[in-house]
């Protein structure tokens, strides 16, 4: 929507890679299940798009989907376009789309511990990578392995190159994974929960190396998680995801300043913050989970759970309302009226 | 770890000697195993000149051993290669694309799998001519379904992992996948399997000459059990020194494969 007609005051260029409309469809036992509806975004060179929400909100179906690497069947991209540097994803052949992923962009995962092959050293397996998408001879493939080890800060990369997975930790390993997805030196890095699986320490010093990297390289992040205070710390954009919706999207301090999703308010007070810490107070909570995939009505799927729900929050959904020159967006009937109905994305 | 293993050690020490013998005996005891060499019925230890006796013709049993474990070990070989080529292309396709692809390889699995292996082979040495060829053909054609199941398990099972998806998520495709990152980890219990249908194929092999279905120009132990088979009571030698050595042979495949077994397993031997 924002490419069609670009705003006063966004930057010139087209962005990197624009996500329209797109919907995805999973054929389930009890039929069909849509996991994504109407996803789009835009993410510019080099900037980071935190995408927040909690399990089952369609977070990593969108990674995925974005990387064309939905199983397929049961899944199928139904609806939407992807642009990338000005290339329709959708249209690529398996070919062509083999090119794009993991060379131009990339994504690291929720589990470093077994997200590495056992069987090859971490050397091989960067150097493999490397080789997949550029004529480069074994020892320049080592070198290159060796130097991002060394960008991603592994002690004595010379040394290590040649260890097997099992003697690193599972920083050390995501530190590899991201070494990895890097060495191509994508346009896009995904990062689907880097951090879940790691120590709160090691959680922080893996934030600070993307963030060193992506600083470094230019390199835009897509940041998946549903960590808060990663997001504050690390994200120029937030989209928040609900039910397989982006029901909030904008710049991060505009929104975690003035929240105006019920949900996005929610999830801000969830985060421990210095009052419940200092006070010992019990953290919020969002009562309830995220409705199955079967049993989403025509409202709201965040009705149930909403302090604010009306009526009409259960019969449908309004127009998303498009805020601050169109750098805002929020899909809710309190903020419906702000804008012009009807008029799409214009302000 | 698989040194430890006095089983595997002795079986690979048997190995040996067989494949030694196989490789030297012929050029060390240079008589022709078809060729009559004294009087029929010669008991073992009886004459210098037929350490082990002679058959129902007066043929040489130590002759035939000598040459006779080649044609069987080359059969056992070949027809492993056969079956792993077969089973582990079949296998990793149906494991790794799952789906039709799945259905259609495993229901072809399926309707050999149903034949009885033994009356499957021997009607295809009857319906081609009994060479070496046609024998390690049946045998592969007849062995191949456990191996094709065993790599689909293992392709089915990897196929999931984190590594391969991240793989995938680099951009790496089909081929790439199966051949470098799910073969190498499915690789163990593959080759384990693979010595263990080495041994099978001997006996397969010298089952099929026993009923008189391997090539006649060739000797091997198991022609020799074949055609010693109607005196096995007035001359016990003929049939009993063949028998033994492909007991140990398949014995040796055996040990070696479940050391190979215990040597490949993670499991067993994680710090």
């Amino acid at each position: 929507m924002t490419a069609r007609d670009p705003m006063p005051g966004t930057s010139q260029e087209s962005p990197l890679l624009e996500v329209d409309g797109l919907s995805v469809e999973f054929q389930t036992r009890d039929g069909v299940a849509r996991v994504l509806e109407s996803i789009s975004f835009s993410l510019a060179r080099g900037q980071t798009l935190g995408v927040v929400g909690e399990s089952g909100c369609g977070k990593s179906m969108t990674a995925l989907a974005l990387m064309r690497l939905i199983p397929q069947p049961p899944g199928r991209i139904v609806a939407g376009q992807m642009r990338f540097e000005g290339i329709d994803l959708l249209g690529l052949s398996d070919a062509a789309m083999r090119e794009v992923r993991g060379n131009r962009v990339s994504m690291i995962f929720q589990e470093p511990m077994t997200s590495l092959n056992p069987v090859f050293n971490v050397g091989e397996q960067i150097a493999e990578a490397v080789r997949l998408h550029q004529r480069l001879d074994r020892r320049a493939a080592r070198e290159r392995a060796i130097e991002m080890l060394e960008a991603v800060g592994i002690p004595a990369a010379r040394k290590r190159v040649d260890d097997y997975p099992h003697q690193f930790s599972g920083g050390m390993r995501q530190r590899v994974m991201i070494a990895m997805a890097l060495a191509c030196n994508p346009s896009v890095l995904i990062a689907d929960e880097p951090t879940t699986a790691l120590d709160v320490t090691v959680q922080a010093q893996i934030f600070d190396l993307i963030s060193d990297l992506r600083s470094r390289t230019g390199t835009a992040v897509i940041l998946i998680t549903h960590d808060m205070g990663a997001i504050a710390e690390m994200a120029d954009r937030v989209a928040v995801m609900y039910a397989g919706r982006i029901v909030e999207e904008g710049s991060t301090a505009d929104v975690l300043a003035n929240p105006l999703h019920p949900y996005t308010r929610g999830l801000i007070a969830c985060a421990p913050g210095r009052r419940t810490a200092a006070h010992g107070e019990p953290l919020e909570e969002i009562s309830g989970t995220v409705p199955s995939l079967l049993e989403r009505g025509a409202g709201c799927a965040f009705a149930d759970r909403c302090r604010e729900v009306m009526p009409k929050c259960r019969i449908g959904l309004p127009a998303e309302t498009r805020l601050a020159q169109g750098k805002r967006r929020v899909l809710c009937w309190l903020h419906a009226d702000a804008s012009v109905p009807g008029a799409g994305g214009a302000s | 770890m698989f040194r430890r293993n006095k089983a595997a050690m002795l079986g690979l020490i048997l190995l040996g000697l067989v494949i030694l013998t196989m490789l030297l005996g012929p050029s060390l005891y240079p008589v022709p195993a078809f060729d009559i060499s004294g009087k029929p019925f010669t008991g073992p230890f009886e004459v210098a000149s037929l350490p082990l006796g002679s058959d129902y013709l007066g043929r040489d049993i130590l002759a035939g051993m000598v040459v006779g474990g080649r044609a069987t070990l080359a059969v056992g070989l070949a027809a492993a290669a056969i079956t792993v080529s077969i089973g582990l292309t079949v296998g990793a396709l149906a494991g790794y694309f799952g789906g039709w692809v799945d259905e259609l390889l495993s229901r072809i699995a399926e309707i050999f799998q149903v034949m009885p292996s033994l009356l499957f082979a021997m009607v295809l040495m009857t319906l081609f001519d009994p060479s070496l060829t046609t024998a390690i053909i049946a045998i592969g054609m007849v062995t191949w379904t456990s191996t094709a199941r065993l790599a689909r398990a293992e392709f089915m099972r990897l196929r999931k992992l984190d590594y391969v998806n991240a793989a995938r998520a680099m951009g790496a495709g089909p081929v790439r996948l199966m051949v470098r990152e799910i073969l190498p980890n499915a690789a163990p219990p593959l080759i384990v399997s693979a010595t263990l249908i080495i041994g099978v194929a001997i006996l397969f092999e010298a089952g099929l000459s026993y009923l008189g279905l391997s090539d006649p120009n060739v000797m091997s132990w198991g022609l020799m059990i074949g055609s010693n088979r109607k005196y096995v009571l007035d001359a016990w030698w003929a049939v009993t020194f063949p028998g033994l050595a492909i007991f140990l042979t398949v014995l040796a495949v055996s040990l070696v494969g479940d050391g190979l077994n215990d040597a490949l397993n993670p499991r067993l031997h994680q710090r």
